[in-house]
């Protein structure tokens, strides 16, 4: 059981270095990579804590966010690349 | 956008769609419920607007049709609510005395009037969201 939370705090320091990219990443391109890094690690750890907490219910929401994390990047990636001009 | 985003959109759109349907009609068993699961539906009108762009989005969408779900949302939540009114606004009368959705607590079909009241806010959630991204985006005139 305490082996979910480690690992939930290791992905949470990874989390933490994909917020420093945010912050210092000098191009848009740069800080969009960080949100995305930032999206899947955070998937990863609301699966971890559903385990650590053992909740089937949690997944839901983690499957949700995985699904609208893809979204919000595409019309990010959409924007930059001109198409919503 | 692209033939790789549009193909992963054709299998995505079905996926989000049907999961949420099922946040919707669980509202009453597991996390989420009618506004969760009509703006993760929502997304999945989001995702058709951005892969396939505005003129594909025009030929699938009619502003009447939306307008008149969302109306037909809202009318069947006050509706349903209406059931009681014998006794008092919002009693749950389908589970005192109903002759449906009044099961085992915990099953799909238990809990009374709170499905119907999912579905109607979920679906008066989607048609607005969507029509809220449609009008925005016929205004902006995006390009494929």
């Amino acid at each position: 059981m305490m082996a979910f939370f480690y690992a939930t705090v290791l992905v949470g320091i990874a989390g933490l270095i994909s917020v420093l990219r945010l912050i210092l990443g000098p191009t848009v391109p740069d800080r969009v990579v960080g949100v995305d890094t930032l999206n899947t690690l955070v998937v990863a750890g609301m699966v971890l804590l559903g385990a650590a907490y053992d909740r089937t219910i949690y997944i839901d929401i983690a499957i949700v966010y995985a699904l609208l994390s893809y979204i919000g990047t595409l019309v990010i990636a959409k924007y930059l690349q001109g198409g919503l001009a | 956008m692209g033939l790789i985003v549009r193909t992963i959109a054709r299998t995505t759109i079905p996926l989000i769609g049907i999961f949420g349907a099922y946040i919707v009609s669980h509202g009453h068993l597991t996390p989420g419920g009618g506004f969760q699961g009509g703006a993760t539906i929502a997304g999945a009108g989001i995702l058709f607007l951005i892969a396939f762009g505005l003129g594909e989005m025009k030929k699938h969408y009619s502003k009447s049709l939306y307008s008149a779900l969302e109306g037909i949302g809202g009318l069947a939540f006050l509706g349903v609510a209406m059931l009681g009114i014998g006794t008092a606004f919002f009693y749950n009368t389908l589970w005192h005395s109903g002759p449906v959705l009044n099961g085992k607590p915990g099953t799909l079909l238990s809990a009374g009037f709170l499905p119907i009241m999912n579905l109607a806010v979920g679906l008066k959630v989607f048609t607005g969201l969507v029509s809220a991204l449609a009008a925005i985006a016929l205004w902006r005139r995006w390009k494929e």
